[in-house]
């Protein structure tokens, strides 16, 4: 990160120079942060083609995947012809004229009538312009084949469940975790190291184990969907059907993480609430929450913002398995179904918006740390 | 003292995980695995048909949601859902649904087998599947019922051939098949005895238990499927292992099916990079004539003669044997007699040949609530068959929620024309459509719903037969099609070319098919509340050749290459009244079934497009949008032309759709109106129009069908469907509830187990169902089928009737001497008329 940190004994020094060169030294500031914008952006933007166009040259194995598609619309048309009888009408020629034709049809519709080569460009170029265009296969929940809405038909359930977990896992982690570093050892301290290891276990095993609790045996909660069939009319009723379903999802991904994550931010503010500096304000006599506030938190503000942006970023991914165990409607399984199906435009779109996301973040954190850290400077 | 209440709530937790373990698992081995013969001697549940007043489908509503296959049937236990219509078939399923008390299905059509590839490699390396002795004995090397019992929980059926045994090729050859197994039996050191002669001959040798070719040991490159059901798995391990058992080295290669047609389908079979696949098929109902099977799977003739393998397969073949796979892929043949003579020749070549090793044909099922019952299709099974419509109901009550897990839905855009073709989307398509015909879900016979007669008019000399009365079949001179016919379409003036245009010097067909609809239909409404009229009747025809043919404003090149080969054998419609409806269908495509013939001629006029039901008012809507350039009905023209694919239940073409309709009611369009302006008035136009928007309002939606239940609600993103019962159709609910369950025989020999040789014998065979004699007019044959101490097929006949489900084999003092001393077997087949399914019985008796 190319920021520079200046020791706070150095910034109380020649007051009176800053007033004299306070008007050079805004124009040097602006020279400064101009250029490491356009430094920065470019070499974000260079990296995101390049992530890109590997994502693409692996998506379709440097080309193979074109044999592959090959190889499926000869089987699916083989089949279909299988069943047609009056095709089977037809001398041999006359068949063979006619998948070929029916071939040559689908092979267009793939986009194989063009060189992997010259079409991995233009979907290099349609990614970075945000142009999605249309799936090769997959088309959204509603029913249409364009990239865009394929991806927003699922941005919603995602949010709402990734949303709802990792905001409270993060908020509930980020509390425990200072309450719990200034009660170093005390029982609940011992109980959160000792459920750490329980982490080990990803959200969806802890999703298969809640239905069986809930949903088979006790039958409170449902199995899994986002709705009941039928659903409420009303739009209140609606909501509430959908906030029961989120639970056992919601409950899977706290479980999960809840543990690890209390334990790691406890660990961090340890490091902090240890300083000397905390100590001092301990011996004045300064209020728990001032020393929390003010000599805790403060300080670590950088690392707390960094971790949410990112934790934000990251529920675009969604959690594929997850998903799966509770038949939820998320961008994971999106994802991993359009590799499955090797479109290649859905892979692209999914990937390029979190490249940029991830950018945009990187490239925003550096103003944000100076704007919360006095000892941060954009650019030197 | 913490650590001591650490420990104590560790130790809860920790009981507690046991005691739903305990909970969740099946009890093991509580209940024996199903076996073919256990569906055989399944106790059926046949119900007298229900008095009812009640209309349309059995239910009030269904709430359809989407269910992961593992957790299906813990869902239905729990309460959760009252049925999961996606096939299951693992042996813990069925373990699982037995102990869980729940009812199921049991449906076949899905078989397994190894492809060879027999190509010359051009890196020049020697390919031991060159030599037809050695594809021939890999079936003497493979346990199938090992693979059944192992792999299958013993669900499926060991197979030798490509007919499905559960369908009527199988048993109509039954015989003969029976005969030729005997040969592919499960024999290892025979296999190994071949497969070594054979190597040998080819110049190869064993070098330290490894043969060995040129110098280099033989290594067989296996291409096993880890994906579908995930039984190639196991399978391809176990091939494996028997050929490196007998001194091959052996490349296991998995992958999924995309990763492995890039080889076996599209690649260059002599390449060498590949010698066997794991490979699988399927059928979506009950076939009714397997006899194409020979070339589809053996001859480069074949629908996959595109592939350098069917290529190579080429090579091999005998002349004879592919040209008596050509001549039955076409019927070329004039009485049953003579197809069943060459249908046995080709099983016999088919068997020589080995392109392919038969293994096991598979049996899924669809589990459900003890509660509830549905009529299942012997291939369909519950979710893509149409009489789930019909029959599906809880056995306590009429009305009510059911709630129906399936794997998927609204999976792509739904429209009539072009829409979504998966199985998932079927299903609730299936529950808002009506048909002309349906098929009997355990013969695969159609049977008419929507038809008051049938006559179909043949050609003298073709094999076409009648198993129902619903159809008069009589034999011609060649059917000459009438002048006024409609043959095709001219894309311009939007009208139908006739018979009389195209062809002045006269057009005759092979087949004049005469259907008669019902007087009452157009007493029938569509969901959106208008009447079925004759213009619904004329639209798909129009359709038909409108969407394929070249300059019209709704031209779809993806629907050319389908026009063209229906072109093929279509010889004209004629209708000849339209109240009631009346139609004449001629065409040049038969099949053995004048039911079939027949069916397929309603269908041609019905309002069914392939994709759904539909009123001709929301085509033409779709039709103006198609023509604008704004919507396609299939995917292939939404991607060229760049916009949205129709979809009639979601996503951006509703607004469109409800602009064209809006604009079409305001101006009351009138679709094709040099043909249709016959049969709708401007004001009737509207009228439906309005209509259809109106459903829109109500339902948010434009799939307005005509069957028993309306799609009233559909969540597409949250995969949820809610459908509800209409009150408007017309037929009574227990229309179709004889089908309550497969009336599946059940045989059993008895006899004396001591045999004098040179003595005549006598064996009873006894044929029920439910425990009662099966009726003698409902049995099509019994025939038996001798095996001697060797386990060579010595003699087969036909038993002698006694009287209902009472049969006699006798054995003559000839037939006795012939086997010699030793322990025989005797096989009865049974084919009954009900089902497709034969039953088999053995019985082992001692000559001395």
């Amino acid at each position: 990160m190319s920021v520079d940190v200046t020791s706070l004994e150095a910034q109380p020094g020649a007051p009176q120079e800053q007033v004299t060169k306070k008007g050079s030294g805004r124009a040097s500031t602006l020279v400064r942060v101009t250029k490491y914008t356009a430094v920065k952006t470019i070499t974000l933007f260079i990296s995101v083609v390049i992530a890109v166009y590997l994502t693409i040259l692996i998506a379709n194995m440097g080309g193979y995947v074109d044999q592959i598609v090959r190889g499926q619309i000869r089987e699916f048309i083989g089949q279909q012809l299988r069943a047609n009888q009056e095709y089977q009408l037809m001398d041999p020629a006359e068949k063979n004229a006619f998948f070929l034709s029916q071939v040559e049809r689908a092979e267009k519709r793939y986009g194989l009538d063009r060189p992997f080569a010259v079409r991995s460009l233009a979907f290099l170029w349609n990614a970075i312009r945000m142009d999605f265009g249309t799936a090769q296969l997959m088309s959204s929940d509603t029913g249409s084949r364009q990239v865009s809405l394929i991806i927003l038909d699922r941005l919603g359930p995602t949010l709402l469940l990734l949303g709802a977990s990792n905001l409270i896992l993060f908020f509930v982690s980020i509390g425990l975790a200072l309450a719990l570093s200034r009660s170093y050892g005390n029982i609940w301290d011992k109980l959160i190291i000792a459920f750490s290891p329980t982490s080990s276990a990803p959200s969806w095993f802890y999703g298969l184990f809640l239905i069986l609790l809930f949903a088979a045996v006790l039958k409170w909660l449902p199995f899994g969907g986002m709705i009941d069939s039928p659903p409420p009319r009303d739009q209140l009723g609606y909501a509430l059907n959908v906030a029961k379903h989120l639970i056992l999802p919601t409950a899977a991904i706290i479980t999960s993480s809840i543990f690890i994550s209390i334990y790691n931010w406890r660990t961090f503010f340890l490091i902090y609430s240890s300083e000397d500096y905390v100590e001092m304000a301990k011996a004045k006599g300064l209020g728990d929450r001032d020393i929390q506030n003010r000599y805790i938190l403060r300080p670590t503000l950088p690392t707390i913002i960094t971790s949410f942006a990112l934790l934000v970023i990251s529920l675009w991914t969604g959690l594929i398995l997850t998903e799966g165990v509770f038949q939820w409607p998320g961008l994971g399984r999106t994802y991993i179904t359009a590799i499955g199906l090797y479109d290649t435009p859905v892979i692209v779109a999914i990937t390029i918006i979190y490249a940029y996301l991830l950018a945009l973040t990187v490239f925003l954190l550096d103003f944000v740390y100076a704007l919360v850290d006095p000892r941060v400077k954009i650019g030197d | 003292m913490y650590r001591n209440r650490i420990l104590a709530l560790f130790s809860g937790l920790i009981i507690l995980s046991l005691l739903l373990g305990a909970c969740a698992a099946p009890a093991p081995a509580a209940t024996e695995v199903a076996t073919e013969d256990d569906v055989a001697t399944e106790e059926a549940t046949e119900e007298a048909a229900p008095q009812t007043t009640r209309r349309g489908g059995w239910l009030d509503e269904i709430g359809m949601k989407v269910v992961g296959a593992d957790s299906a049937i813990t869902q239905i236990a729990a309460g959760d859902i009252d049925i999961y219509t996606s096939n299951l078939s693992r042996p813990q399923d069925v373990q699982a649904s037995d102990a869980a008390g729940l009812e199921r299905s049991f449906q076949y059509g899905i078989y397994y087998e190894l492809t060879f590839n027999p190509a010359e490699f051009s890196t020049g390396v020697y390919n031991p599947f060159t030599n037809q002795a050695i594809r021939k004995a890999m079936n003497n090397l493979i346990d199938r019922d090992y693979i059944n019992q192992e792999v299958y929980g013993g669900l499926g059926t060991p197979k030798f051939f490509s007919f499905v045994s559960a369908f009527p090729d199988y048993a109509r050859h039954v015989d003969v098949i029976r005969g030729l197994e005997a040969d592919l039996a499960y024999d290892p050191a025979r296999a190994e005895a071949e497969i070594s002669a054979a190597l040998e001959a080819d110049g190869a040798e064993l070098v330290n238990g490894v043969w060995s070719h040129s110098g280099a040991p033989l290594n067989l490159i296996f291409l096993i499927r880890s994906d579908s059901d995930g039984t190639r798995v196991p399978v391809g391990d176990y091939v494996a292992n028997q050929l490196e058992s007998i001194g091959f080295e052996v490349t296991r290669q998995y992958g999924t099916s995309s990763e492995l047609a890039a080889l076996w389908v599209s690649g260059n079979a002599a390449d060498g990079l590949w010698h066997i696949y794991t490979g699988a098929w399927g059928v979506g109902g009950i076939t009714r004539d397997d006899a194409g099977d020979f070339q589809f799977f053996d001859s480069p003739d074949s629908a996959y003669g595109f592939t350098t393998l069917w290529q190579s397969f080429g090579n091999h073949i005998d002349p004879e044997y592919q040209a008596l796979a050509n001549d039955l892929a076409n019927a070329a043949y004039s009485n049953l007699d003579e197809r069943k003579e060459m249908v046995g020749r080709a099983l016999q070549y088919s068997a020589e040949h080995a392109f392919h090793v038969w293994l096991i044909d598979g049996q899924a099922f669809s589990p459900w609530q003890p509660n509830v019952s549905v009529a299942f299709d012997l291939a369909a099974g519950v979710d893509i068959n149409p009489l789930t419509t019909f029959t599906l109901r809880f056995d306590d009550r009429e009305g009510g929620t059911l709630q129906w897990g399936t794997p998927d839905l609204f999976v792509e855009p739904a429209n009539p024309i072009g829409g979504s073709n998966w199985t998932y989307d079927n299903q609730w398509q299936l529950l808002t459509r009506d048909s002309a015909v349906l098929l009997n879900p355990h013969t695969g016979i159609p049977l008419p719903q929507r038809i008051a007669g049938a006559e179909v008019y043949a050609q003298e000399g073709l094999p076409i037969g009648t198993t129902y009365d619903w159809v008069d079949l009589s034999f011609v001179d060649g059917n000459e099609v009438p002048a006024e016919a409609w043959i095709d379409w001219d894309p311009v003036a939007e009208t139908f070319i006739t018979v009389g245009e195209a062809y002045p010097d006269g057009l005759s067909s092979l087949i004049k098919t005469v259907v008669t609809y019902p007087s009452e239909l157009y007493d029938r409404t569509w969901h959106d509340g208008s009447p079925m009229t004759v213009a619904d009747f004329i639209m798909p025809a129009i359709m038909t050749f409108a969407t394929g043919t070249e300059g019209s404003s709704i031209y779809d090149e993806a629907a050319a290459g389908g026009l063209a080969a229906f072109k093929g054998g279509f010889k004209g419609w004629n209708i000849t009244s339209t109240d009631p409806l009346t139609i004449e269908y001629y065409t040049d495509v038969w099949t053995q079934d004048a039911e079939l013939i027949a069916g397929a001629g309603a269908a041609t006029l019905w309002p069914e497009y392939g994709y759904g039901n539909s009123g001709w008012h929301a085509i033409a809507a779709a039709n103006l949008a198609e023509a604008a350039g704004d919507l396609a009905y299939t995917p292939d023209k939404a991607v060229v032309q760049e916009t949205e694919q129709t979809n009639f239940v979601g996503g951006p073409s509703l607004e469109i759709l409800a602009g064209y309709l809006q604009q079409a009611a305001d101006e009351g369009y009138v679709p094709f109106a040099a043909v249709l302006g016959d049969y709708i008035t401007a004001d009737e136009a509207s009228a439906r129009y309005n209509n259809l928007l109106g459903f829109y309002a109500d339902h948010g939606h434009v799939w307005a069908g005509v069957g028993p239940y309306i799609l009233d609600q559909a969540f597409l993103v949250e995969k949820t469907a809610v459908l509800v019962h209409n009150a408007d159709y017309t037929d009574l609910a227990d229309k179709w509830s004889s089908f309550a369950a497969p009336k599946v025989a059940t045989t059993e020999i008895d006899g004396s187990a001591r045999v004098t040789v040179g003595e005549e014998a006598t064996f009873d065979v006894l044929v029920s169902f439910a425990g009662d004699a099966y009726p003698a007019n409902e049995i099509s044959s019994v025939s038996y089928l001798l095996y001697d101490a060797e386990g060579a097929l010595v003699e087969t006949g036909e038993a002698t009737p006694v009287a209902d489900g009472h049969y006699t084999v006798t054995l003559s003092g000839a037939s006795t001497s012939a086997l010699g001393a030793g322990s025989n077997k005797l096989e009865v087949a049974v084919v009954v008329i009900p089902v497709s399914i034969p039953a088999f019985a053995t019985f082992d008796f001692v000559t001395e």
